[in-house]
């Protein structure tokens, strides 16, 4: 028989929540992670990293504004690295938190209501991150509005539509409007009890302003469902078309290792395979710091690492298309960008390092014990993190850097700046994540409340008093 | 419902007359397909014989695979929807012994459809470049495995269903999660299979064509016509005990989500296969596009882009027409005709400069319904119609489903 089944729990599942809780004790524990006196030791640990890397990234930037984008390491043949790497890498992360919360709310899946907040803002601070490399890359980001943007003009000048780089503009932008106001209307809610709960002035009128003024009623609660359902519907695209069009910029090229038709679809699985990744990478030890143990349960951690899993089961699906019909193309250029990305090119070891990271490792999520060991679901998940960013050095690099002219061939190397700036965005998004777990409730509190039997139509109860 | 949940009388409960008249109804469909497919081989040449036959062959092998591929996602991922349609994905599957025998004459005439299996492929230097995996013993090997593979995996599926059937329920246990076990790497396995069975039997045809969502294409539309296939038969027995139990309008509902899901997945796989290869616009790629978009076939792409997306697109978004099985099903047969389409439209062009759709294509379509659809019908009449022993049955479905 299955070992973790128990007679109490026929079916062999962990629940979603912790038996034992009341209303009360869910509400005092999570709202209890803010206003606490007591803020772990873990938490200044993370925001000290944070922080420092965020200066980091703040000094090179600003040496970058002032001495031009030649402080990277980019340039003829391999004009597009670090800076598209790291944005797809960042704009890819963010796909497991829109997934979560607007497709698993549609799907009814009750076991996002834990995850869904933080995973949500994650999104949003991986979109910051993400958004750092395009406009910088132009090298005087005060005017990056002046050339994306299709605005009326005496000179005529219009971006090219045909380009999927200005469709990029339009998918991004969106996608962090709807994510940030998803994210913002799923707070209000928690919002109001903040205020209710906080004991300072100050505390209060802040959780106060941002409540916009919700009391709970019943009309408040119809017009936030239905909010909050059209959110969702809106994001559900998003999840598609941001890495959609994200491939579109290599694929509609015609350089071999960009182009492939493939590219749609095997993006945006592999966007969702790295967000469920991260989401890993940083729930593991939200839990174990602010001890989220009953809310954050065995349940959850296993269906992320299912998802993780079949994603990267496309993903790698993706990896065989683009060998075999680089090969069954019969198409020279095809055939050397194969063997040299695999086998001959300087870059071959990119390649078989993306392969133990992305193919091999992950394979470990096929056994149900794993999928329960923390260690084993925290290492896959570092390893699928850096698998995604080796995945994008692949494209970007090898492809690049041996193109149709032998002539123009050289090598790529990054400097010092490219990694300060890439090392500096993670500090931004720890000191965001940590920030937000600071002054802001990380689970969504009123939705969890509705995960208790008390909650449920059918539990006959002397009426839940919340 | 109102009754007590008895697995065992949902388990013997089984509508014979209505399968039968069901059977009897394609067969006869079928035959008038047949008597015209026996006039057109005397009449028209072995070529278009066997375009048309490849093109409904593609057709009912895809509502095979689709069924395969649906039974092993349900068993994956849980839910009523699985549960209620996994008898008639079972059937689906047991009609592949009967495809793969009627694979033969497609294996018999390689050089009449494929140009690299022709003396004269010697002289081409881009075939010649593939030599290695387009010759024919390789592909009758690979045929051989394909098979292999989908009815080894059939056969165990059914084998383990019919044994979860016979013996009363124990609750969850190994005996229920080995579905779910062998599901994991049966679907990997059957993708795979898939997606080069597509480049042998379809993409190969223009072997200068190359497309590497091809293969994720093909299964998708399979899975398309497999649930529009699966709301046809569950409407023809939707007054039928035990069906009538289990298929209300919520599992309708279901099944028209999954359908408008699965007719956007499909459109989203073709406009992205489209829009890359324009844009790159190169000399391997794009003859196979001008070939379809411009000429004869340009009204044929018209009636696919609506007929096979935006028409069923702007009707199953409607809630109340999802929940309706007799509308529904209406629309199923739309998303079916469409897949014919499809298959014509993508075969027809490699043959056909003078002319589009030929009769012999709907023919030949409708005189495969004739076996197709008789095997199918007796392999849903053998077995209860409903898993009733499956453990989250009774939550699932009895209870009024969730």
């Amino acid at each position: 028989m299955d070992g973790t089944s128990n007679p109490q729990d026929p079916l062999g599942t962990v629940p979603v929540l912790a038996p034992g809780h009341s209303y009360r004790s869910m509400t005092d524990k999570l709202v209890g992670i803010v206003f606490s006196k007591n803020t772990p030791t873990a938490w200044f640990v993370f925001m000290a990293v944070g922080f420092t890397l965020l200066t980091v990234l703040t000094v090179s930037l600003c040496y970058l504004v002032l001495k031009g984008v030649g402080i990277w390491g980019n340039n003829v043949p391999v004009g597009w690295a670090f800076d598209i790497i790291n944005f797809v890498w960042w704009i890819g992360i963010g796909h497991a938190g829109t997934l979560i919360s607007a497709i698993l709310l549609l799907f009814k899946q009750d076991w996002r209501t834990s995850i869904n907040r933080f995973a949500e803002a994650m999104t949003l601070f991986a979109v910051a991150c993400a958004a750092i490399f395009p406009i910088f890359h132009t090298g005087r980001p005060w005017l990056a509005a002046y050339w994306l943007f299709p605005y009326p003009n005496v000179m005529g000048l219009w971006p090219n539509f045909k380009s999927p780089l200005i469709w990029d503009v339009f998918a991004v932008s969106t996608y962090a409007t709807v994510s940030a106001l998803f994210w913002y209307v799923g707070l209000i809610p928690d919002l109001a009890t903040f205020r209710d709960k906080a004991e300072k002035p100050w505390q209060k009128r802040i959780y106060g302003i941002l409540a916009m003024g919700w009391r709970g009623s019943a009309r408040h609660w119809f017009r936030y469902e239905t909010a909050y359902l059209i959110l969702a519907g809106l994001s559900t695209p998003l999840v598609l078309s941001v890495h959609t069009v994200v491939s579109f910029d290599f694929a509609v090229s015609n350089l071999p290792g960009w182009h492939a038709t493939i590219f749609p679809p095997y993006f945006v699985a592999g966007a969702i395979y790295a967000g469920f990744a991260m989401v890993l990478t940083l729930a593991i030890p939200l839990r174990a710091i602010y001890k989220l143990h009953d809310f954050i349960t065995m349940r959850h951690l296993e269906n992320m690492a299912k998802v993780t899993l079949v994603t990267g089961l496309i993903v790698c699906y993706g990896y065989a298309c683009e060998v075999f019909f680089g090969w069954y193309s019969g198409n020279q250029y095809e055939r050397f960008m194969l063997q040299n990305r695999i086998i001959s090119g300087p870059y071959a070891w990119s390649y078989w390092m993306l392969l133990l990271c992305n193919f091999l490792v992950p394979q470990l999520l096929w056994v149900k014990k794993y999928r329960r060991n923390i260690a084993i679901l925290f290492t896959v998940s570092m390893f699928v993190n850096v698998g995604m960013w080796l995945e994008r050095f692949v494209i970007i690099v090898t492809s690049l850097h041996r193109d149709f002219l032998p002539g123009s061939w050289d090598m790529y190397y990054p400097t010092r700046w490219d990694f300060m700036t890439f090392f500096g965005t993670i500090g931004l998004f720890l000191t965001l994540m940590f920030l937000f777990v600071r002054v802001l409730p990380m689970i969504s509190i009123f939705e969890m409340r509705t995960l208790l039997p008390e909650a449920s139509p059918k539990h006959k109860s002397e009426g839940g008093a919340h | 419902m109102s009754a007590e949940f008895n697995a065992a009388a949902l388990l013997k409960e089984r509508p014979v007359a209505d399968l039968a008249r069901l059977s009897n109804r394609g067969v006869l469909f079928g035959a008038v397909g047949i008597v015209a497919v026996a006039a057109g081989y005397f009449m028209v040449d072995l070529s278009q014989f066997l375009q048309s036959y490849l093109i409904a062959y593609m057709f009912w092998i895809g509502i095979s695979l689709g069924s395969l591929s649906l039974l092993m996602v349900q068993y994956l991922s849980g839910g009523a929807w699985g549960l209620v349609a996994r008898r008639v994905f079972e059937a689906g599957t047991r009609t592949l012994p009967l495809m793969a025998l009627l694979f033969i004459p497609i294996a018999m005439n390689l050089p009449t459809l494929y140009k690299w299996a022709r003396p004269e492929a010697v002289d081409d230097h881009i075939i010649q470049l593939k030599a290695g995996y387009l010759n024919p013993e390789f592909f009758y090997l690979r045929t051989v495995i394909y098979f292999v593979i989908w009815m080894g995996l059939t056969f165990i599926l059914n084998k383990w269903s019919k044994e979860q059937d016979e013996t009363a329920p124990e609750g969850p246990g190994p005996k229920d999660r080995r579905f779910r076990v062998l599901s994991g790497p049966g679907m990997v396995l059957h993708v795979l299979a898939i997606t080069f069975m597509s480049v042998d039997w379809v993409m190969s045809l223009d072997p200068h064509f190359y497309s590497t969502i091809f293969g994720v294409l093909v299964l998708g539309g399979q899975g398309l016509s497999t649930l529009a296939f699966t709301i046809l038969v569950l409407q023809g027995l939707s007054n039928s005990k035990p069906i009538s139990e289990v298929a209300d309008a919520e599992r309708f509902h279901d099944y028209g989500k999954l359908m408008l899901a699965f007719v956007m997945l499909w459109a989203y796989f073709n406009v992205s296969q489209l829009l890359i290869i324009w844009s790159a616009n190169l000399p391997e790629e794009i003859p196979w596009y001008i070939e379809r978009l411009q000429g004869h076939w340009a009204p044929w792409a018209v009636v696919v882009l609506v007929g096979h997306f935006v028409l069923p697109f702007m009707l199953l978004l409607s809630r109340n027409l999802k929940r309706h099985g007799r509308v529904l099903s209406r629309v199923a047969f739309l998303v079916l005709t469409m897949r014919v389409v499809d298959f014509a439209w993508t075969i027809g062009p490699v043959f056909r400069h003078e002319y589009t759709l030929h009769w012999m294509d709907f023919a030949m379509v409708v005189a495969f319904a004739a076996p197709w659809l008789f095997l199918f019908y007796r392999n849903l009449g053998r077995r209860s119609l409903v898993p009733a022993n499956d453990p989250y049955f009774k939550e699932a479905v009895a209870n009024g489903g969730h």
